[in-house]
């Protein structure tokens, strides 16, 4: 029995007094009426209603009820118009992550660009990996995030693909940093500097495929991520590290007198990024953030849509055919 | 068991894939699990579902294995293999069909045979063999249709495109054909004691689970002349699994089954398929040292 509905015809019916008339008011007809009325009064075990062939009076246990009656009817009603709210994204929570290597400016920016669209919306924004992403989206405990590719996408809905171009960062007196565009190849001899390979293992992987593949094979990786401590072996130990152009805008560079950043030759080498969300939970605030964050990011950080795809040769055993 | 499982993880995932593994010991019913329960995209390991269906109709006597049937040019489901590869008309038996579709993964022989049997009776035998999370809901042709619809027009090239690769319906276990790790080596384990079907069509479905020519995925794990792997692979974008039998010289039998999604969308990407025989391996070794 949906309760709601029929507690409305029992209002309708103690405030006319009269079937026919609470019938009308309902947009129904009188039978249905008066077998929800009694359906109700089987429920509750209580009789609502006295009808003799003339009028319908309110017993005492009817006018009893009629006040708590009208009260859930107004909270469901509230409840509904609240739902109604969020859904059109007038108000509510939206719990959002972005991963730790985006620039502050950036993440000011996606901030103000989001409050802007929907001041009514509390945002609750973390720093969170790819992989906290992905755990918290399992768990329920995140509506939208920035994620780095490649990672594991079933169960996902992406927004497009956002490329953000990586260069290298090399001592001011190797002679690569006297190029304008340093070609992979001329890192040889210097070790390289990585994030740890549990953070991201494909896209650790991938990197050091691509350089392989373009004439440079680090003799040994060293792990870090901290701007400092990346900045203290590259000074010491004949090392280099990627990093993202956004991370080092052009006026900046000149000024650690030791360390500079360069763009690679052919740009071989980029973090790829989506807007991600789980897989029919988007609402038209999850919509806007992903939107707010994408225009953001493609605007302040120089981040660019993939370029075309390379020729891909399927082998016999892909299986599969298109 | 507590480290095999944990050697097994960490192979999955210094392989950059997500897996889901299930092992069995044919005679024991002893057993290691990786998110063995957990739903997962068929793709062409299908195709054994389909073979045992085959069989089964054909000791029911409803079907003759040794019927020829024609295979024109026009309209062939596309593939890299077998009769999907091949130009000119041809005319072969019911059966050769079945070894196309179990070497080589011949999509066209697949969907052949599977016009023949028709996909629901291939969701019964599933079901009669009590695989309750097992169920094919497309031909595979029809599989690659939603693959071309999907992924728009950018061709195969867009299918390393991870925007792409999230929306294929193909990929979803919940809108494609699907089944579980543990309801694959139920399968297997089946054939291999004469339960899916009379004892000589079990024999010939073992026959050509032996005869898949693919060395690198679940093969690659038991690099022995004298241990036998039977298996069959089934892959789509991200997607490469292998579900086999591996039969030791001292008689051990081992039914695994071996689902990935990997995190690189590249098509050619040999340490995925690399990891299915490391697994099954380290799966298979902890249950003979039980």
């Amino acid at each position: 029995m949906n309760l709601f509905r029929h507690l409305e015809c029992f209002v309708a019916v103690a405030e006319e007094s009269h079937f026919g008339r609470a019938a009308a008011r309902l947009s129904m007809a009188q039978p249905p009426l008066s077998q929800r009325i009694q359906r109700l009064e089987r429920e509750l075990g209580v009789r609502l209603f006295e009808r003799s062939s003339r009028q319908v009076t309110i017993t005492k246990a009817g006018t009893l009820l009629l006040d708590e009656a009208r009260e859930l009817l107004a909270r469901s009603e509230a409840l509904m118009a609240t739902a109604r709210r969020i859904r059109d994204g007038e108000s509510g929570l939206l719990r959002a992550a972005l991963p730790p290597d985006i620039p502050g400016e950036t993440v000011a920016a996606i901030l103000a660009d989001f409050r802007q669209r929907y001041p009514g919306v509390e945002l609750e924004l973390r720093e969170l990996s790819t992989t906290e992403q992905l755990a918290q989206f399992a768990s329920h405990e995140l509506d939208v995030g920035l994620i780095h590719h490649p990672c594991d996408v079933s169960g996902l809905e992406l927004g497009p693909v956002l490329r953000r171009e990586v260069g290298v960062l090399l001592p001011r007196d190797a002679p690569a940093a006297a190029l304008a565009e340093v070609p992979l190849a001329a890192l040889t001899g210097y070790e390289l500097i990585l994030f740890h390979r549990a953070a991201a293992p494909a896209l650790h992987d991938d990197v050091l495929t691509t350089c392989a593949r373009n004439g440079y094979s680090p003799a040994a990786v060293r792990h870090g991520q901290g701007a400092s401590f990346v900045r203290g072996l590259i000074l010491s130990a004949h090392a280099v590290a990627f990093s993202p152009r956004d991370a080092h805008p052009a006026g900046a560079a000149d000024r650690d007198p030791d360390v500079i950043w360069r763009p690679l030759a052919e740009a071989p080498l980029a973090w790829r990024h989506s807007l991600a969300w789980p897989q029919g939970r988007s609402d038209t605030v999850v919509s806007a953030f992903a939107e707010a964050a994408t225009h953001t990011l493609r605007n302040t950080t120089a981040m660019s849509a993939d370029p075309p795809p390379r020729p891909l040769h399927l082998r016999p055993a892909a299986e599969y055919w298109l | 068991m507590t480290n095999t499982l944990t050697r097994i993880r960490e192979a999955f995932d210094g392989a950059g894939v997500t897996g889901r593994l299930h092992a069995l010991d044919i005679d024991s019913g002893a057993e290691v699990g990786a998110s063995a329960d957990h739903p997962v995209v068929t793709a062409s390991v299908h195709k054994l579902c389909l073979l045992v269906a085959l069989h089964q109709q054909a000791a029911a006597g409803r079907v003759d294995l040794t019927e020829q049937i024609e295979c024109p040019p026009a309209g062939r489901t596309p593939g890299p293999t077998g009769l999907a590869a091949m130009l000119d008309p041809v005319r072969m038996s019911l059966r050769d069909a079945a070894y196309l579709m179990m070497a080589v993964s011949d999509n066209t022989a697949a969907d052949l045979l599977l016009e023949r049997v028709g996909l629901d009776a291939v969701n019964h035998t599933t079901a009669r063999l009590g695989l309750a999370h097992t169920h094919a809901v497309y031909t595979f042709g029809e599989t690659f249709g939603t693959i071309r619809q999907d992924a728009g027009p950018g061709g195969p090239q867009a299918l390393t495109d991870p925007y792409i690769i999230a929306r294929l319906r193909a990929l979803d276990p919940v809108r494609t054909n699907h089944s579980t790790p543990r309801d694959m080596t139920r399968l297997l384990a089946a054939i291999w004691r004469d339960e899916a079907c009379a004892p000589a069509h079990a024999a010939a479905i073992r026959r050509l689970l032996g005869l898949q020519v693919w060395p690198h995925r679940m093969a690659s794990g038991f690099p022995f002349d004298d241990v036998h792997v039977a298996g069959k692979t089934g892959s789509l974008p991200t997607v490469r699994n292998e579900v086999g039998v591996i039969e030791y010289p001292d008689g051990g039998r081992y039914a695994v089954a071996v689902f990935t999604r990997a995190t690189n969308t590249a098509a050619t990407f040999p340490p995925a398929d690399a990891v299915i025989g490391t697994t099954a391996r380290i799966a298979v070794e902890a249950l003979r040292a039980l």
